[in-house]
C-alpha cells in the first residue's frame, strides 16, 4: 500500500489505549486517538479514517451511539468500524437492535482482550474492506 | 357529622385519581375512604422494609417514593439495593396488603418529603371479599401493576449484571492486553525467565475473567431466557464449531479429537449459542482431564425421539463418591488437582439442557476389572422442542379451533 493507513482508536481506558497503540506502532499506520463518543466525532469531523476501532461502554456518548450517528451519515459510509470491547456480542446486538430498531452495522467485533496477532490480521483485514 | 362526610369525599376523590381505584363506582370509593388515614414521611424514611408484613395500601398524594429490591450475586456476596421503580402522586405502592402471603416485596423510602393516603390492609381486603365487582375493577389494576413491577426488577437484574459484569472485566482486560503486548514482542526482548512469568500470569488472569463470565452467566441463566433464543439450527455446524474452540487446548497437550456424526445432520430446534456452550464445556473438560498424547470421542447420532452427542476421554473419570454433584454450581470433584476451573461449566451445561428439556449424564468408564479408565458425558436433546414463533402459531390455532 502506498498511502499510510488511518486508524481512530477510541477507549475510555488509558492502559487500554496504550496497549494498542504499541502493538499497532508495530506496523505502518497512521493513529489517532479519542478518549470518549464525542471525542471520537469531533476527530471524525476533522478527518475520516481507513478504520474505527470503538470501545462500547464510555463516558459523555458511548459506542452505541457512536454507531448510530455515523451509520446515518454518507460521509463515513466507506468506514470500516471494528468494535473492541469487554461487552459480550449477543448482548451488545440485541441492546441496538432494541434501540434503534436496525441491526448493528459493524465490520468486526473483537471482544477485549484481543491478542496482538490476531488484532493486527483483523486490522489488515478491514482495511482492505470497502462498501 | 357534615364535616366527616365532607372530609370522606375529600379522600374518595383521591382514590378516584389513582391508578388503582380509577374504575371504582363513588359509593363504594367513600365506603373505602372509612379505612383511609393520611399520613407524612420525611425524606430519607425508610416506609417498608422487603420481606416485612404489609398492613397498608398506600396511594401518594404528594412527593414521590422509590421500590428497591435486595440483590445478591451468588449466596456470599453482600446484598446490594437496586432501584426498580418510582412511585409518584396518584401511583399506589405497597400492593402486598392485598396479596398474598402479605408480605413486602421490595423496600419502599421516601425519596422527598412525601404525603400519602394510606387504606388498612385487612378492611380494604374484608370489603373487597363482601363486593367482589369493585374486588375485581381493584385486583385487575393491581395485576398490571404487578406485571410492570416484575418487568422493571427483570431489567434491573439484567441491568446489574452486565454493569457489574463489565466493572470486574475491564481492568482483567487492561492487565491481559499490557501481558500480551510484552509477550508478543511489541515492548522490546524479553528474556526466557521473564517470558515463562508473563506466560503464566496470562494463565491465571485469564481463568479468572472466565471465572467471572461463568458467574455472571450464571446469574443470568433462568430457563425462559434460553428459550427465547429458540432457532432451528444445524448441529453438525455447531459441533464443528466447538471443536474449533477447543482445537488449541488440545493441541497443546497432543489430544486427539476422534469425531464420529451420523451419516446426515438434520436440523433441530433450541438454543444454538448455548448448545455451542454446552459441548464447549464437555470438550474442554475431557481435553483438560486427559493425559498427553491421547484422544478425545466426540460422536453423536439421532434417535427417534432425541439427538444425543457423546463426549469420551481417557482421563481418571470421577471418584464415584463426587458422581452425583458434579452438576451442582462450583463443585470441584476431589481429584482435580492443579487443574484450573471455577466448578461452574458443568452447572451451567446441566441449567442449558434442563432449560431443553433435555439431559446430561455423566458417568465413568471402567476396564472388566473395574477400574475406571475415561469418563462419558451424553446430552440428550429432544427433537420436538418449538420456537418462539412456532409456539405462538400453535397457540393462535388453538384459540381459532375454539371459537
Amino acid at each position: 500500500m502506498l498511502e499510510q493507513p488511518s486508524i481512530l482508536i477510541v477507549d475510555d481506558d488509558p492502559d487500554i489505549l496504550d496497549g494498542i497503540l504499541m502493538i499497532l506502532e508495530s506496523r505502518n499506520y497512521r493513529l489517532r486517538t479519542a478518549r470518549d463518543g464525542v471525542q471520537c466525532l469531533e476527530q471524525l469531523a476533522e478527518e475520516v479514517p481507513d478504520l474505527l476501532i470503538l470501545d462500547l461502554l464510555m463516558p459523555r456518548m458511548d459506542g452505541w451511539g457512536v454507531i448510530r450517528k455515523v451509520r446515518n451519515d454518507s460521509r463515513y459510509a466507506k468506514m470500516p468500524i471494528m468494535i473492541l470491547t469487554t461487552v459480550i456480542e449477543d448482548a451488545s446486538r440485541r441492546r441496538y437492535e432494541l434501540e434503534t430498531g436496525h441491526t448493528m452495522d459493524i465490520q468486526a467485533y473483537t471482544e477485549k482482550p484481543a491478542k496482538p496477532v490476531e488484532l493486527l490480521g483483523q486490522v489488515e483485514k478491514l482495511l482492505q474492506w470497502k462498501k | 357529622m357534615e364535616e366527616i362526610n365532607n372530609s370522606l369525599s375529600v379522600v374518595s376523590d383521591r382514590l378516584r385519581n389513582s391508578e388503582v381505584f380509577f374504575n371504582v363506582p363513588d359509593e363504594n370509593l367513600l365506603a373505602i375512604a372509612e379505612f383511609c388515614h393520611e399520613e407524612v414521611y420525611q425524606d430519607g424514611q425508610i416506609i417498608f422494609v422487603e420481606g416485612e408484613p404489609a398492613s397498608d395500601l398506600l396511594v401518594v398524594k404528594r412527593g414521590k417514593l422509590a421500590i428497591e429490591k435486595k440483590i445478591q450475586l451468588g449466596r456470599h456476596s453482600t446484598p446490594r439495593n437496586a432501584t426498580i421503580a418510582y412511585v409518584n402522586p396518584n401511583q399506589v405502592a405497597g400492593f402486598s396488603a392485598i396479596a398474598k402471603p402479605h408480605l413486602h416485596s421490595g423496600t419502599i423510602t421516601a425519596l422527598e418529603p412525601t404525603r400519602v393516603c394510606a387504606i388498612d390492609g385487612v378492611k380494604l381486603r374484608e370489603y373487597l371479599d363482601s363486593h367482589p365487582d369493585v374486588g375485581y375493577i381493584v385486583i385487575r389494576a393491581i395485576t398490571s401493576l404487578v406485571r410492570g413491577r416484575y418487568q422493571a426488577a427483570t431489567n434491573t437484574l439484567t441491568y446489574f449484571l452486565s454493569i457489574v459484569s463489565h466493572e470486574l472485566r475491564t481492568p482483567l482486560a487492561a492487565v491481559e492486553n499490557y501481558l500480551r503486548t510484552m509477550l508478543g514482542g511489541f515492548a522490546g526482548d524479553l528474556n526466557q525467565k521473564q517470558e515463562r512469568m508473563l506466560n503464566r500470569c496470562v494463565i491465571r488472569v485469564t481463568d479468572l475473567s472466565g471465572l467471572i463470565s461463568d458467574v455472571v452467566d450464571l446469574a443470568r441463566m433462568r430457563p425462559e431466557q434460553i428459550q427465547a433464543d429458540f432457532e432451528w439450527f444445524d448441529p453438525g455446524e455447531v459441533g464443528r464449531e466447538s471443536i474449533e474452540d477447543t482445537r488449541l487446548a488440545a493441541a497443546e497437550k497432543n489430544v486427539k479429537i476422534r469425531i464420529k456424526p451420523p451419516d446426515k445432520f438434520e436440523p433441530i430446534v433450541g438454543s444454538r449459542r448455548r448448545m455451542r456452550q454446552v459441548f464447549t464445556n464437555l470438550l474442554n473438560n475431557a481435553i483438560k482431564f486427559s493425559p498427553p498424547d491421547t484422544s478425545v470421542d466426540f460422536s453423536a447420532w439421532y434417535e427417534e425421539d432425541q439427538l444425543i452427542f457423546e463426549v469420551e476421554d481417557r482421563g481418571p473419570g470421577i471418584p464415584p463418591e463426587d458422581l452425583q454433584y458434579i452438576f451442582t454450581d462450583f463443585f470441584r470433584a476431589s481429584n482435580v488437582g492443579d487443574s484450573p476451573g471455577a466448578g461452574l461449566g458443568l452447572s451451567i451445561a446441566k441449567k442449558i439442557m434442563d432449560a431443553h428439556n433435555g439431559n446430561i449424564i455423566g458417568i465413568n468408564l471402567t476396564d472388566d476389572g473395574g477400574k475406571i479408565i475415561g469418563s462419558r458425558f451424553s446430552v440428550h436433546i429432544p427433537r420436538n422442542l418449538n420456537t418462539p414463533e412456532m409456539r405462538r402459531n400453535e397457540w393462535a390455532s388453538k384459540e381459532s379451533n375454539q371459537d
